[in-house]
């Protein structure tokens, strides 16, 4: 092959290889095509048409504006709330199928059923919370409200349903959540084409609907009844991806999307009247905006209520802590849906149970890896029983089962871990079983793994515990779980820490030590612990490195000290005492903190805790056992404070705030302390070292913060007005300046009270003759000193050294800056660049140096500001503002602990809060069904009142019927649902609103009604029934809020007729338009009208037929007319508003809530018919034969008019007379021959005329059949000389033509 | 007496409140309605000051329905309440702070009338907005002019000189732009019954502005005060008023708060001298109303010279929108 003569190379002459060199080749010679012309020389293509540049420009400018939006601030919380999945679409599309799969993707984990909402952890910063909404317009209603994302689930099979456009229009209506369309049923489709054209028909008429490129997913087929995993995969990445715009009602407004429901009603009450008004409490992430306690809140379908009280919860599906990791552990893939079993309870028809074995795998993984997590759980599990002390429902229930101890509330968290095998069934049954295997364990100390773990488990929380104190941030939540959790079962856990606390107390405080229970616990259980230290030693150098410099966390300390001793105490007691002390606890704390602050005295803080204990006591309203309990307890404090007023030099409460006091020695001291406290607490506390000292640091910051701030907030805020006099009283001595002034003692406070005047009064003016007085404000002035920054003497100069040199162009003076005058060497550049070049790095240069580079950058600062400004427009300022605004809001309470925080800004959103409702019906408990969402909605400040209210409205164009006025229907508006009767009108020019009857088929309208308060320019909808299904549109109308009042005036046109009974001239008599004098009076001047259109004016009334007046016309009237007048009518709205209680409706009624019902229906159904005015009622018209009298003109006019105009009635004309008649002929017989010759010559001459007619016309055809036969030759010859012409020249052409061929192609070849 | 006339204003500016008193007048029954605003009259009784009235009203005007325009009659300058004056030198420029400005946000003094017969006339305007803007206000800037008014009415002209005389003198060892205004009215103009008074006002350089005030004992109660006196006090109690400084005259303290307290959910800040007892029992009420706590910080300046220590208010605004306002 290769020995074949190879083929010689041609160059191609054509196709894209030769196109290609032959650019290359004129580009190198420098001729290239219009686009490098362009680029050569670029001057030439500037401007060809100044108009389309403009336009041009102005198109650019335009789509860039339009991209902006009214920047808003940015509130979002660090931490967000889940995000609001809503999964919606029509029955059977596969909805559950599609949540199901999602969870599973996100954790691993299989939910048998859903109920309620279900939070996941779906990525770093990414929590979900998916809900399932059914075809229930109340549902769809409510979830569309709280929506960040809806998943519209279309039956590709089918098409669109209605459903999904209803549920579109609500979105429209309440703020359009991000949509995302998913396609199913997609295996349905054997055809590939078919398949093909649905998806895009389907996805233009979704983009039509939501916005064109809005995403739609394609879930394909179905394996074992799941979607397939890459495609669930992939749409769990785009939501987690997903980015949400603000909705401007749900970030005004707080909400809480409900996942848990307990009821709280004294069993007794429910016993005596089991229709009585329920407690409950609901549990769910707060999202929106801040909640404040004791704001008012809409339930949907249920009604309107005040928040009695809120809580915040640890959160119980919370986000993994930063770690640098990609992606999330098998163990931080939490998941939370409590109303569906998972979370650890489950709802049964009348009661709640907490399952134990449920959902095996979630609970294995949470003990796993987050021994606090199930805390947390076990704890909310607790928590209103906690709150209701005593007798909360859920106590009673375990009651029935189990009498409860503290041993049972405390196995119930220990419970899951241990119980993975048990069944779910069983899981009850198996409960305390269980338990005992768990303390026998306990005792041995086995050592198993499992156990190992736990103790880690338990150090942790004991560490937890020792920084709890310090942590101000956990604050309630940590100590009532530390309570609980040594409370119990785990009773080495406590050992341990109460060990700790001892060894504490006995190192600092001898006065704790007297308790002789202390001293022997603690020599018991220091025995047990020894082996334990050693094994945690080694975690031990973390330890040390802990500082406890600062004296707050001495306090800190011995709170935790006290603590470890009620829990003592408490271990045998019942769980509600338990409880009852943890709630005294709280104050305490508190109390420790706030009351102590600024000028706290010893005799104060004994004080405060004499308060304490009176309240402790107060609160234990148990049996008598418990009482002797919080006896003991409250000696223990008393004791506490007397030790303390006896060491006085320890300082041991006080000298947490009281920093005016302290001395060196006493910080000395304590340090030592301090050092030896870590060594002993080195040795049992261990894992959690480095979270520790971050909590406490943050409880050090706080501390000191706190102490900054005198007692001015207790002042202002503080519980009882009497004690702040006292203390008022009693401070007034010590305090400065501030405080002296801020608390007025008690008569001049009197005099505040009695004059209720702003002015601030000065009591003791000081006296500002003095020198040293005068100059305490010297610097607020102008003339003052000013800081170093704005000095005026510094900047000018600094402006001297910068604009000191310059040249003075008209003399050739050089000046030079005072700088350079006092022998600066560097002056000039040059001798800048030698400097560098001998490189001697003295200070003074270097220091030079710096300030030259100082005055670089300033001078670049300078410009650059300069020459920003240009391009910074309005927008971007606002932007600009708002981001540091934003920034402002995130940072201003970011170093404060949950508690302080929520009680300045209220609670935030993406806490986990618990809100306990009094006062709800009970249907709501008793219907209670998972399936329907519970929405807290909070309600802004006036949003509870009801008064008139506004509306633009505009008929659904898809709605069939057209609205009634006074027809109920059904508003959605805000949170709220509700039932009210409209009123429709219009607005005139002049501004009048005048009634409809109906609504306008294509026209917005105003409507009006009398319901609930919601600020301008939300949005709405109406439907006119919620109950069942109709197979038609059932959004009725939209519209938004225009305008909220106390009062309206809706008129209506009233026209009053009346008939003259005299006429005058152009004055005529009425009577039968009003009933007195009194009524004409006051109409007098009112313009009125004939039917015939003759205007005129009512002027006074008359005496004799009352009522009757006298009116002018601009005509005569005639008898027969009518005469009205034009009034308005004001039309008062009914004040109907009737919230829609779906959620109390029974189980599988829920959708059925039929509230008033129209005229119209009720008419239907009673089979009543309408009674019809006779009057009203139409006739066939009958019309007469009109008759019309002759035209008569009098004879005069006739006379005068002109001839044109003048009648012509002419009469026809008679027979002409006999007379007139013209008599006949007769002729001679002479004259008869002449005629009769005549006529013959004359026949005889038309022969002849005709005959040689016919010859001529013959002879003629003759000439022309000769004349044709002669042009035919003629032609024939023509036609054979042409030809030969065409040959010839033809042929020349043809010569000249190759000729030219043959020029032109060597003329190309010479191109 | 006086607190019936502020139930009729208040019934004047609003629409569909409810108000019962019984008959021996021990209880008070109010169900609110909405603030509805437009053109109004009021004569107030001659017992309190105008500021009285003025001062809620102050609350109240930028959420009305309709811009307020109200003419009130009464005693404008008293020794009690704030004058009429300093609500116009200090309540406005605050008001300006929040976002309400305008051309139509003006107080304007008709007629002087001192107490005990009043008979002065002043005209309140005030635009309505949406929403309040948060501030931040926090430094306040030194004083750079020091104004005031030494009004005097059916007493000599000459009164008001005096007046002016002696307090500048103190004055003046602080800072030389002052200047005094001496507003003498005359006729009907100046009300019913004899006094003189001044306020002083001083302004920083950040727009802040302190005042003082000070009137004479009206006719036929107390002694007669000495003008040269009147002023030279004038002049001490506004050196103390700039003693306790902050960014907010005392008097406006709780106008600042509430106006805070209503604003958008953001962060304001403002630094107030020490707080007055009108204001700590206004930030309990602020509490028990809208559940809103103000974080306070004491902030000693780090400078000898700029008087007492100050206190930081920090709040969360509520979200308050107008609902009253009509939308187009």
């Amino acid at each position: 092959m290769e020995e074949k003569e190879k083929k010689k190379h041609r160059a191609k002459h054509s196709g894209p290889k030769a196109e290609k060199k032959r650019k290359r080749y004129l580009n190198d010679l420098g001729i290239g095509d219009e686009e490098n012309a362009r680029k050569r020389n670029p001057k030439a293509f500037t401007v060809q048409s100044a108009v389309r540049m403009a336009r041009t420009f102005h198109r650019t400018q335009d789509l860039k504006t339009k991209k902006h939006h009214i920047p808003v601030v940015d509130r979002t919380p660090l931490e967000p709330p889940p995000v609001v999945v809503v999964v919606v679409g029509p029955p059977k599309v596969g909805k559950s199928t599609v949540i199901k799969c999602l969870i599973k993707n996100f954790t691993r984990q299989k939910l048998v059923e859903i109920r309620g909402p279900v939070t996941i952890v779906s990525g770093k910063k990414r929590r979900l919370t998916i809900i399932e909404c059914g075809c229930d317009i109340n549902t769809m209603i409510d979830l569309a409200k709280v929506a960040d994302l809806v998943l519209m689930l279309i039956d590709a099979s089918f098409g669109f349903e209605m459903e999904t456009f209803e549920f579109l229009n609500i979105c429209q209506v309440h703020g359009f959540p991000k949509i995302m369309g998913v396609l199913t049923h997609l295996d349905t489709f054997k055809n590939n084409k078919q398949l093909k054209k649905t998806k895009k028909k389907l996805k233009h008429r979704f983009w039509t609907e939501v916005y064109p490129g809005a995403k739609l997913f394609y879930l394909s087929g179905m394996v074992h009844g799941e979607y397939q995993k890459q495609e669930i995969h992939n749409l769990g990445r785009f939501i987690s991806v997903m980015k949400f715009r603000p909705l401007t009602w749900q970030t005004s407004h707080p909400y809480v999307l409900a996942d848990r429901m307990e009821e709280l009603t004294n069993p007794e009450d429910v016993r005596i009247n089991p229709k009585c008004d329920r407690k409950i409490s609901l549990y769910g992430y707060l999202r929106g905006a801040h909640l404040k306690n004791k704001s008012q809140i809409h339930m949907p379908g249920v009604g309107d209520f005040t928040v009695s009280d809120v809580s915040f919860l640890p959160d119980p599906c919370a986000l993994p802590e930063q770690q640098k990791k990609r992606s999330l552990n098998e163990k931080e893939k939490l998941v939370y849906a409590p109303l569906s079993g998972v979370g650890g309870i489950v709802y049964d028809k009348d009661a709640v149970y907490i399952d134990l074995g449920g959902s095996h795998a979630h609970e294995k993984e949470e003990e796993e890896v987050r021994p606090n997590h199930e805390l947390v759980q076990s704890l909310i599990s607790t928590h209103s029983a906690i709150d209701v002390k005593m007798a909360s429902s859920k106590v009673s229930l375990f009651m029935d089962s189990t009498p409860l101890g503290s041993e049972d509330v405390g196995q119930e968290f220990v419970m899951p871990k241990e119980e993975r095998q048990v069944d779910v069934k069983t899981g009850r049954v198996r409960r305390k079983a269980v338990f005992e295997d768990n303390e026998k364990e306990n005792d041995d100390a086995a050592s198993d793994e499992e156990d190992d773990q736990e103790e880690e488990d338990e150090e942790e929380a004991v560490s937890e515990d020792g920084s709890d104190g310090d942590d101000e941030s956990d604050a309630e939540e940590e100590s009532e779980r530390v309570l609980l959790r040594e409370g119990v079962a785990v009773r080495r856990a406590k050992r341990l820490k109460t060990e700790v606390a001892q060894e504490e107390a006995v190192n600092e405080l001898p006065a704790f030590a007297d308790s002789d229970d202390d001293l022997e616990m603690s020599s018991e259980e220091e025995g047990e612990t020894v082996p334990e230290d050693s094994e945690m030693e080694e975690e031990e150098e973390g330890n040390l490195q802990r500082t406890y410099e600062d004296e707050s966390s001495d306090s800190e300390f011995e709170a935790a000290n006290k603590r470890a001793e009620t829990n003592q105490y408490g271990m045998n007691r019942e769980n509600t005492e338990l409880k009852s002390q943890i709630s005294e606890h709280s104050p305490k704390r508190k109390a420790v903190l706030t009351t102590d602050s600024g000028n706290c005295t010893a005799e104060e803080a004994s004080e405060s805790e004499a308060e304490n204990s009176s309240l402790e006591e107060g609160d234990d309203e148990g049996g008598s056992h418990e009482e002797l309990e919080a006896e003991e307890s409250d000696r223990n404090e008393l004791q506490h404070s007397q030790a303390k007023k006896a060491d006085s030099v320890r300082q041991t409460k006080v000298k947490t705030v009281d920093t005016e006091d302290d001395d060196v020695e006493n910080l000395l001291r304590e340090e030592e302390e301090y050092e030896e406290k870590v060594d002993l607490s080195a040795d049992t506390t261990g894992a959690l070292k480095w979270k520790e000292d971050l909590t406490q640091k943050a409880a050090e910051a706080f501390l000191r913060q706190q102490r900054s701030t005198p007692n001015l907030r207790k002042l202002v805020y503080g519980t009882a007005v009497e004690d702040e006099d006292q203390e008022s009283e009693d401070a007034d001595d010590e305090l400065g300046g501030l405080f002296r002034v801020s608390r007025p003692d008690k008569a001049s406070r009197q005099k505040a009270n009695a004059l209720d005047c702003s002015k601030f009064l000065v009591e003791k003016p000081q006296d500002w003759d003095l020198e040293e007085v005068m100059s305490s404000i010297r610097d607020c002035f102008v003339t003052g000193k000013w800081e170093d920054d704005k000095d005026a003497a510094k900047l000018l100069e600094e402006d001297e050294e910068l604009y000191g040199d310059f040249e003075d162009l008209e003399t050739g003076v050089v000046h030079k800056g005072r700088a350079a005058a006092a022998g600066e060497q560097s002056g000039s550049e040059e001798e800048e660049e030698e400097d560098e070049k001998m490189s001697k790095p003295e200070p003074e240069e270097e220091e030079k140096k710096k300030e030259r580079m100082d005055k670089k950058r300033k001078l670049k600062e300078m410009f650059d500001a300069e020459y920003d400004e240009g391009d910074t427009t309005y927008f971007d300022d606002l932007k600009e503002e708002m981001h540091k605004q934003a920034q402002l809001n995130r940072a201003e309470f970011e170093d404060q602990d949950d508690e302080t925080r929520v009680q300045y800004e209220g609670f935030r959103p993406g806490m986990y809060v618990r809100i306990e409702i009094e006062n709800v019906p009970c249907e709501f408990v008793l219907n209670f069904d998972p399936h329907y969402p519970i929405i807290l909605g909070g309600l802004g400040n006036s949003e509870g009142n009801v008064g008139y209210v506004q509306l633009r409205l505009k008929k659904h164009r898809w709605y069939k019927k057209i609205l009634k006025s006074r027809d109920p229907l059904i508003l959605s508006l805000g949170w709220r649902r509700f039932q009210t009767m409209p009123l429709f009108y219009m607005e005139d020019h002049n501004g009048r609103q005048r009634l409809l009857k109906y609504t306008p088929q294509h026209l917005h309208c105003g409507a009006a009604f009398w319901g609930p308060i919601t600020p301008q320019g939300t949005g709405f909808l109406a439907v006119q029934s919620v109950s069942g299904t109709t197979p038609d549109f059932r959004i009725a109308a939209t519209g938004v809020v225009l305008d909220l009042d106390k009062s309206i005036t809706i008129v209506k046109k009233l026209k009053l007729t009346g008939f003259p009974f005299k006429i005058f001239k152009n004055t005529c008599f009425i009577k039968g338009m009003f009933n007195s004098q009194l009524e004409v009076a006051k109409f007098e001047g009112a313009a009125i009208r004939s039917v015939s259109g003759i205007r005129g004016q009512i002027k006074k009334a008359l005496r004799a037929p009352v009522g009757a007046f006298r009116a002018t016309f601009e005509d005569k009237l005639l008898m027969s007319d009518i005469v009205f007048v034009r009034t308005w009518y004001p039309v008062s709205i009914p004040m109907f508003y009737n919230p829609v209680t779906s959620l109390l409706k029974p189980a599988g009624e829920k959708d059925s809530w039929s509230g008033m019902k129209t005229t119209g229906q009720l008419r239907y159904e009673r089979g009543i018919k309408l009674k019809q005015n006779k009057d009203s009622l139409y006739k066939p018209i009958v019309r007469e034969k009109r008759h019309f009298n002759k035209l008569h003109i009098p004879k005069a006019l006739q006379k005068a008019l002109p001839f044109k105009n003048k009648p012509k009635n002419l009469e026809k004309k008679g027979k002409t007379p006999k007379d007139q008649w013209r008599p006949a002929v007769i002729r001679e017989p002479h004259e008869k021959k002449i005629s009769a010759l005549l006529s013959a010559l004359s026949t005889v001459n038309n022969y002849k005329i005709k005959k040689a007619k016919v010859k001529h016309r013959e002879q003629l055809k003759e000439y022309l059949k000769v004349k044709q036969k002669e042009d035919e030759q003629k032609f024939k010859r023509q036609k054979e000389a042409k030809k030969k012409v065409y040959r010839i020249l033809g042929q020349r052409e043809k010569k000249r033509q190759k000729s030219s061929l043959k020029g032109s192609s060597k003329g190309e070849k010479s191109m | 007496d006086f607190e019936a006339s502020f139930i009729r204003l208040i019934d004047k500016v609003t629409n569909g409140s409810r108000i019962e008193i019984n008959q021996t007048g021990t209880s008070l029954y109010y169900q609110p309605g909405l603030l509805y605003g437009g053109s109004l009259e009021h004569d107030c009784s001659p017992s309190r000051g105008i500021g009285y009235y003025l001062e809620s009203l102050l609350c109240l005007a930028p959420f009305m329905k309709h811009p307020l325009k109200i003419v009130l009659r009464g005693v404008t300058n008293d020794q009690v309440d704030p004058s009429v004056d300093v609500l116009k030198a200090t309540a406005l420029p605050l008001l300006k702070k929040f976002g309400i400005d305008g051309e139509s946000l003006e107080i304007k003094i008709n007629r002087r009338g001192m107490p005990p017969k009043g008979g002065g006339e002043i005209l309140f305007a005030c635009p309505v907005r949406k929403v309040l803007q948060p501030v931040q206000f926090t430094d306040p800037g030194k004083i750079k002019r020091i104004r005031g008014t030494a009004y005097s009415v059916r007493v000599s002209p000459q009164m008001a000189n005096r007046m002016v005389e002696s307090a500048r003198g103190i004055l003046n060892k602080f800072l030389p732009d002052v200047y005094i205004y001496t507003d003498h009215m005359k006729g009907v103009n100046s009300g019913k019954s004899p006094g003189f008074g001044m306020c002083l006002t001083a302004e920083t350089i950040n727009g802040t502005v302190l005042s003082a005030e000070l009137a004479s004992n009206p006719q036929g109660q107390g002694a007669a005060v000495l003008p040269e006196e009147l002023g030279q006090n004038c002049a001490k109690l506004l050196l103390e008023e700039i003693y306790r400084g902050g960014c907010v005259d005392s008097t406006n303290q709780s106008l600042a708060l509430l106006l805070m307290t209503l604003g958008q959910r953001d962060v304001s800040k403002v630094l107030l001298g020490p707080l007055s007892p009108y204001t700590i029992e206004f930030l309990r009420h602020l509490r028990s109303f809208f559940q809103i706590m103000f974080k306070i910080e004491t902030k000693t300046a780090e400078e000898e010279h700029t008087g007492g220590e100050k206190v930081l208010m920090t709040c969360v605004g509520i979200g308050f929108c107008n609902l009253s306002k009509t939308m187009r």
